[in-house]
């Protein structure tokens, strides 16, 4: 029965290195960006997105609005590191419009899998007058927000030490 | 492989202009530029300069280092930027058809040829297809002329600074000022403000504890003050013995009663702001005196009874850019101040300087750049003396008097990246450094190195904070990357560290010798690649100052979270050139779900957060801590909160009239405390940042105030 026991923590404790069947997810905000004064008036909008890993496929969801042209295309890309950008991924399915949604249902490779732990990936939806970039975001694990103006304990979401990090890209 | 977000892979081919490529005609009219250039003379000179040189924080609107920014991108993309942002800190203040022919003015400028069709702003034309940087040579000689009279002839002091006379405008007298010694400066009296941070040690931390977590809520407007509108305002109001000095744009000087708000003496020192950034921190007090470091770079000397000037001196030529923005620290009869906007290449470089508060007479200058041949001097990749500039000091140092040691915090290299300085994996000492220097000599006793070779204009100028940890006496500070550093003061040696917002500029921290490691992409990063920096170079941490509070060992901090991509812009390496040389694009910090505000409590002992907050506008004060267990911070979002030290929890708030700015005091008369809060404009990045992000908070354009909050009678004021 001990033996068992000892089994099923070790199991618990390597689990998270391998694909747990029972899912991960990764969300953000998508927001305005890249952003000066200058491109203000044709990069607008907000959106979400979520992915979910079962262990073999990753699917992807989301939506937008507010865009100030019509949405172009959208996609998954793998960035150099946390708010690094880097080359497209995926392409994803995206209503046509200014306001809609997203999705896709993708399988990914085992480095690409590391990346989304890691959180190199990040949603990038372009517009007519945004062709590089209207509504971004970095997808990450869920975490805890109080509220604006609510004080947590200690210094609150920190990416770099709150997402585990690749060893041998940072 | 195509890399959107930002397009980087087309960049090299349109940076360097289109020289080799016949030009199209321009989207303009011969009418629009020519009469483009008195509205550009009357709206815009002032800051980047008559012959669109650029100057300060104000870029090159021609030549190859314009081109090299804006060649690639449209002229829709530059009349909306003009439009939204300028005059700076007054976008869309100009009807749409004066925007058009400034515009139509630059792009004359840099060689496009007017054609039949006028600009109307929502042409997408790349700019290299029209423009090559050089300016026609009648135009360059019109440039050059003496500008003229009338409407849009000589440049008008910058962004509605109303018409007024210099001097002292209001004769008064304290008959009965007690000079300020140094002991006072040492161990200020409970009720006084005597200095920029308050303390030698710089804790902008009040031992007033009238007002408390229990009766905080029941804070009312005492008395209010009307500032100069026009410039920008971070005022820090110096109080003694129930005065209250307070600097104003224009380098106005005032004396007020602090317990009614009465004026008593005003000295409109002048010039008239010509800028809307760089606005004069702080003043000091010391003997019979007022120190006034002027936004044009000189230091007054004021008599504190009757607000006469008694000597001046040039601490550099303002007519070349320079300029004081940090404010003073007085120490043992010298009056110590910072130079700021050295970022041209020249001859002259950066100082610290010292002045006998008797005379004006200049006692030492601390040049803040090692040149060849000194120490450190090997440490900008060989470059000639003229091009290393930078390492200003923005902010004004702190004092150990038993160490007489005192400490200044200095500015990144410039230009800011490593491509353009063309600095390789250099430290470019002493930028972005602490220094160390014996006060009575300016002699230099150590320094330490917290950004080697800074690429992302991420200042680590900012407050150093002497705290003692048993017999460890050590100083904090905090950069824009918004590490946190704690450093032994005595040897300059690092002791520890903590990241207070996330980054990614850095891949790791050595943790025993502090010496921080740049991700390989910056380090290999080239002119025109688009670099990812996270903080922005709006922090972190920026001029919005921390405060210590000894009594729970915990420094309280203002920080922002937003990221940049920097784009390393070429400069011509020649005597005169000057600028930032870098483009940036701003996006939403991962992680922060768009909250570019937060507060956060670190213990100095251990380093670690005790609490934090986020908020989505970025905090526009400095913080202030009390005895009484209330700390106080304002924000961009016209926001002042009084919150409990130890925990972090609001405990009372109020709307200003325009966003909270400067830096928050407590002070005490007839035994009553008060606190004073600016509401004001101004502050460089960590208001232009959230402008750009944040297009749903507004607030006024003008407004500058003082306002000063006390209990009623009935609530422990007195």
């Amino acid at each position: 029965m001990r033996r068992v026991g000892i089994c099923i923590l070790a199991l618990l404790a390597i689990a998270p290195a391998f694909s747990p069947a029972w899912g991960e997810s990764f969300e953000t905000r998508l927001s305005p960006s890249p952003l000066t004064d200058g491109t203000r008036i044709n990069i607008t909008g907000e959106g979400r997105a979520l992915v979910q890993w079962d262990g073999n496929i990753l699917s992807v969801s989301g939506n937008f609005t507010g865009l100030a042209t019509g949405v172009t295309t959208a996609a998954l890309y793998d960035g150099a590191g946390i708010g690094i950008p880097g080359p497209k991924a995926f392409d994803l399915t995206v209503s046509p419009g200014t306001a809609g949604t997203i999705w896709a249902s993708i399988k990914l490779t085992s480095s690409q899998l590391k990346d989304l732990r890691a959180g190199h990936f990040y949603v990038q939806i372009d517009s007519e007058k945004a062709p590089d970039g209207n509504l971004t975001g970095w997808l990450l694990p869920p975490y805890p927000f109080a509220g604006e103006d609510v004080p947590v304990a200690g210094p609150g979401f920190l990416p770099q030490f709150d997402v585990p990090q690749k060893a041998s890209s940072r | 492989m195509k890399r959107t977000f930002l397009g980087s892979t087309v960049l090299a081919a349109g940076l360097l202009g289109a020289s080799a490529i016949a030009l199209e005609q321009g989207p303009f009219t011969i009418d629009q530029s020519r009469a483009g250039r008195a509205l550009y003379v009357a709206n815009c000179a002032a800051c980047h300069g008559p012959e669109l040189k650029g100057a300060g924080e104000a870029p090159p609107l021609a030549g190859t280092t314009f081109i090299a920014a804006w060649g690639n991108r449209s002229s829709d993309e530059l009349y909306n930027l003009v439009k939204a942002s300028m005059p700076y800190g007054n976008g869309n203040s100009l009807d749409p058809d004066t925007y058009r022919k400034i515009v139509a003015y630059v792009l004359a400028a840099n060689g496009a040829q007017p054609g039949s069709k006028a600009l109307t702003g929502s042409e997408s034309i790349k700019i290299n297809t029209i423009a090559d940087g050089k300016t026609p040579a009648a135009m360059a000689a019109e440039e050059r002329a003496p500008a003229r009279g009338g409407e849009g002839g000589a440049p008008r002091a910058a962004t509605f600074y109303p018409q007024t006379r210099f001097g002292l405008t209001v004769a008064g007298t304290l008959p009965n000022y007690d000079p300020v010694t140094d002991a006072m400066l040492a161990h200020p009296k409970d009720g006084d403000w005597l200095m920029y941070r308050r303390n030698y040690q710089g804790w902008s931390h009040s031992p007033l504890s009238q007002i408390n977590a229990s009766n905080v809520k029941g804070l009312q407007l005492a008395w209010s003050w009307a500032m100069n509108d026009g410039g920008a305002a971070q005022v820090t109001p110096i109080v003694h013995d129930g005065i209250m000095f307070l600097s104003n744009t224009a380098n106005t000087v005032q004396a007020l009663d602090a317990k009614t708000g009465e004026l008593i003496w005003e000295n409109r020192i002048g010039p008239a702001p010509t800028r809307a950034y760089g606005a004069t921190r702080s003043l000091a007090l010391y003997g019979d005196k007022v120190f006034v470091p002027t936004t044009d770079a000189k230091l007054y000397a004021l008599d504190a009874k009757t607000g006469q000037i008694v000597w001046q001196s040039v601490i550099e030529d303002a007519k070349e850019g320079y300029s004081n923005t940090g404010g003073a620290i007085a120490i043992r009869g010298k009056i110590l101040v910072g130079l700021t906007y050295c970022n041209r290449y020249e001859t002259k470089h950066c100082f610290i300087s010292a002045y006998d508060a008797n005379t004006g007479k200049v006692a030492w200058r601390f040049k803040t750049i090692a040149l060849k041949g000194e120490p450190g001097g090997d440490t900008w990749n060989n470059l000639a003396d003229e091009f290393r500039q930078g390492a200003e000091t923005w902010i004004a140092g702190t004092y150990d008097p038993d160490l007489n040691t005192t400490y200044w915090g200095t500015a990144q290299s410039k230009p800011w990246t490593r491509a353009s300085r063309a600095s390789g994996a250099g430290a470019t000492l002493y930028a972005n450094s602490t220094l160390a220097l014996d006060p009575d000599s300016g002699k230099l006793k150590w320094y330490y190195s917290h950004a080697p070779g800074e690429n992302f204009d991420l200042d680590e100028v900012f407050e150093r904070v002497l705290v003692d940890h048993g017999a460890s006496k050590d100083v904090l500070t905090i950069g824009k990357v918004g590490v946190l550093w704690k450093l032994n003061r005595v040897t300059g040696q690092y002791e520890d560290s903590a990241q207070t917002v996330f980054q990614n500029v850095f891949d790791k921290i050595d943790p025993k010798t502090g010496i921080p490691t740049y991700r390989k992409d910056v380090q290999a990063a080239k002119i025109g690649d688009w670099i990812s920096s996270c903080p922005g170079p709006a922090g972190g941490h920026d001029w919005p100052a921390t405060s210590y509070d000894p009594k729970t060992d915990l420094m309280v901090i203002p920080l922002h979270q937003s990221c940049v991509m920097m784009r390393a812009e070429p400069m011509e390496k020649k005597i005169g050139v000057g600028g930032d040389a870098g483009s940036q694009k701003l996006f939403e910090m991962p992680g922060t779900d768009g909250n570019l505000g937060k507060l956060a409590a670190y213990n100095t002992t251990t380093m670690k957060a005790l609490w934090s907050f986020q908020q989505k506008a970025p905090f526009l004060t400095g913080v202030l801590t009390t005895d009484g267990g209330v700390g106080f911070v304002g924000d961009f979002d016209r926001r002042v909160r009084a919150f409990e030290t130890a925990t972090g929890r609001t405990l009372w708030q109020t709307r200003l009239p325009t966003s909270a700015q400067g830096h928050i005091v407590s002070y005490a008369v007839d035994g009553k405390q008060y606190i004073a809060i600016e509401s004001g404009l101004g502050g460089g990045s960590p208001v232009g940042k959230p402008t750009t992000l944040l297009p749903g908070i507004h607030h006024p354009n003008n407004g500058n105030t003082i306002l000063v909050f006390a209990l009623p009678e009935n609530l422990n004021g007195n």
